[in-house]
């Protein structure tokens, strides 16, 4: 081996790395990034899970029982009028766990001491969400426990709180429905971009997508010319995934199945649409392909595919917003595990619908833009 | 004389500070070949990106077969054809799925398609290649079939960016030939190429240099005025070399003695240059007649030093 020669072909190496201003970019930002997501943004605890309370009680005691468990920022407490809406804003994913407070809640604590059973509160949760909802359960247990304690010794008299728990939704607390509700958001996001990224890059590096554009084919032509075989491709593959999560691993949509395939199909247009933006502005190939690399990272860390967007600091659960495959999971996951509808999926349609109008837009004009 | 089929004034194209294309003027008659040439990089390209409407202009105006390009890029498309540097094919298809495709995108179909499909077959001999896939056929077929392709539709104006780049001599001489039965036929064609002998070729030339037009003439005037002109060496035999100088002095050529045979200068073969030679060799078949052609790289070379040029 000769030192000179293995010298020429490092400097070669690092001149031509450090000389691409992309590359560069992800040299640094991808790892710092990383690091950053994963060790201060990403956990798996539980932190400021909406808690719907019904308190039927409204006396000082039940009120004492819902600042204690709002005390340690575990749970963020939003009070509800009904049973009735706290079940909606369970199915629509608005809160992970409610504790409904019985109208005798203080009268019964207080008999206690007379030889009175111990008032009982009802604990349900999302059971959808299986490690986070076992967590919860596991707070909430002990939180009210410890506040039965304390209300003992504050109040004369006062005595234990029994909690009756209740998981709505996945009652086994089974993981798998939830990862396989998600992994559709990630195969759709990943899988319809990188496909599509290439294949514009490609048409101009041959020449192709120049003689199309000479020919009367309108812009929005070529555009659905190339996004809707594509898309037709991947709505079967959404309904083949279907088939096999439940045939192999025993998960259905409890939700409507229709409204699955369509709401699928629909974001698999999103990201088509996402793909061709990355190939329309990529010069070669190798760059569309890093585009979309180093938009799955995000994807994973940041979409709650892999980790609860709820547990983010304030400032990052508004940047997951931006993804349009954190409306889709959520929707995913809603349809499939807690039977949503479209009505109480409105606010994560919508913001579908948004990103769709904006990125097939763009995508367009890259497609036609006249430079 | 008819009005231009292409017509641009004042062009201008800009990429930051770098002015790739500089108030170009030419305007293109209909039914010629036009052959615009320069070296790499000298704004051929964005022109042609410009004509075609692929490219919006800086500055300028552009008019081809009527329609103002730059504000009704669309409108103009129906009218032409372009073949772009590469060979715009959709690999993993065969010839004729390349055909069906580009058919339909101008609403070419049925015995329409077939009759005209027929035609171009047998012009450009592509009839055993055309179930062959498109990256089995060797670069000249290639290019033939690409040419056939921006000619499928009738086009009124063929525009053609370096067309004969990488291809062998003969398939570029077979490719000329083509291209000339397209201007036969009443298609006005633009060409870009970097072959200086490929003007011969064609009616017209514009030559630029860094964006701007440097030569705008048939071939025949730059020739005339950029050359020593053509090159006429007479071997004849002592006994008649008196009667052919009368003879070529009377068509105002001047012959002078060179290494043992008659030599002369003109500016081009005009037609009173021709008929002294014809009648030359009639008078006296004994003598024999060499004409050379001023290189058209010479020629060039003399252009680009008469403007300056930079490249």
């Amino acid at each position: 081996m000769s030192w000179r020669r293995l010298r020429t072909l490092l400097q070669r190496e690092v001149r031509a790395t450090l000389r691409d201003p992309f590359t560069v970019t992800m040299l640094i930002a991808v790892p710092l990034g990383t690091l950053l997501a994963f060790g201060f943004v990403l956990s798996t605890e539980v932190k400021h899970l909406p808690l719907a309370v019904l308190d039927a009680d409204g006396s000082p005691a039940s009120r004492r029982l819902v600042a204690d468990l709002t005390a340690k920022g575990i749970f963020d407490a939003r009070l509800f009028p009904t049973r009735a809406a706290i079940d909606r804003a369970l199915v629509a994913g608005d809160v992970s766990a409610a504790l409904i407070i019985p109208p005798d809640f203080d009268r019964r604590r207080r008999a206690v001491a007379n030889g009175e059973p111990a008032p009982e509160v009802q604990v349900i949760y999302d059971g959808a969400e299986a490690v986070l909802a076992g967590n919860a359960e596991g707070f909430l247990r002990s939180l009210i426990a410890a506040n039965g304690v304390t209300l003992t010794e504050d109040v004369h008299g006062g005595g234990r709180v029994a909690v009756v728990t209740r998981a709505l939704f996945n009652p086994r607390l089974d993981g798998v429905p939830y990862m396989v509700a998600g992994t559709f958001g990630f195969v759709l996001s990943f899988l319809t971009t990188l496909i599509t990224a290439v294949s514009i890059v490609n048409e101009r590096i041959a020449g192709t997508f120049e003689q199309l554009q000479v020919t009367p084919a309108t812009s929005v032509e070529i555009f659905l010319g190339k996004i809707l075989p594509l898309g037709v491709v991947f709505a079967l593959d959404v309904g083949l995934m279907m088939l096999v999560a439940g045939f192999v691993l025993g998960v259905w949509p409890q939700g409507s199945v229709p409204f699955f395939l369509l709401v699928s199909s629909f974001y698999v247009l999103v990201s088509l649409a996402l793909g061709l933006l990355f190939s329309a502005t990529s010069a070669t190939a190798a760059e569309a392909v890093q585009k979309t690399v180093l938009f799955s990272i995000p994807l994973v860390q940041l979409s709650g595919f892999a980790f609860p967007i709820r547990n983010m600091p304030a400032i990052v659960r508004w940047i997951t917003e931006v993804f349009p495959a954190t409306h889709y999971i959520r929707i995913s996951r809603a349809i499939y595990i807690r039977a949503a509808g479209p009505v109480s999926l409105l606010p994560d349609l919508f913001f579908l619908v948004v990103f769709a109008g904006i990125l097939l837009w763009l995508a367009l004009r890259s497609i036609e833009a006249r430079a | 004389m008819s009005a231009p089929i292409i017509q641009t004034r004042e062009l201008t194209r800009r990429f930051g500070d770098f002015t790739a294309v500089d108030r170009l003027t030419i305007a293109v008659e209909p039914g010629s070949i036009f052959a615009f040439l320069g070296a790499n990089g000298s704004g051929k390209s964005t022109t042609i990106r410009m004509l075609i409407g692929l490219l919006r202009p800086t500055a300028g105006e552009i008019q081809v077969d009527g329609i103002d390009v730059i504000r009704h890029p669309r409108r103009v498309r129906d009218r032409i054809g372009y073949m772009g540097q590469k060979v715009s094919l959709y690999q993993g298809l065969s010839l004729r799925e390349n055909v069906e495709f580009y058919a339909g995108l101008y609403g070419l179909a049925g015995d329409a398609l077939e009759r005209r499909w027929h035609e171009l077959r047998e012009r450009f001999a592509l009839g055993d290649v055309e179930r062959e896939k498109v990256e089995d056929l060797p670069a000249g077929i290639r290019q033939r079939a690409g040419l056939a392709l921006s000619t499928l539709h009738r086009p009124r104006v063929l525009f053609l960016d370096e067309p004969t780049a990488g291809v062998d001599v003969r398939s570029r001489a077979l490719f000329w030939e083509r291209i000339q039965e397209e201007a036969e036929n009443g298609v006005t064609v633009f060409v870009t190429t970097h072959f200086l002998e490929e003007v011969d070729f064609c009616d017209w030339v514009s030559f630029i240099d860094a964006g701007r037009l440097i030569a705008n003439s048939p071939p025949e005037e730059l020739r005339r005025q950029h050359s020593a002109g053509y090159r006429i060496a007479i071997e004849a035999p002592a006994g008649v070399r008196e009667a052919v100088v009368r003879r070529l002095g009377e068509a105002g050529i001047v012959t002078a003695p060179r290494d043992g045979r008659l030599e002369a200068r003109v500016p081009a073969l005009d037609a009173r240059v021709l008929d002294a030679l014809g009648r030359l060799a009639r008078e006296h078949a004994d003598a024999t007649v060499h004409v050379e052609q001023p290189a058209m790289t010479d020629v060039f070379r003399d252009v680009l030093a008469a403007n300056g040029a930079a490249s």
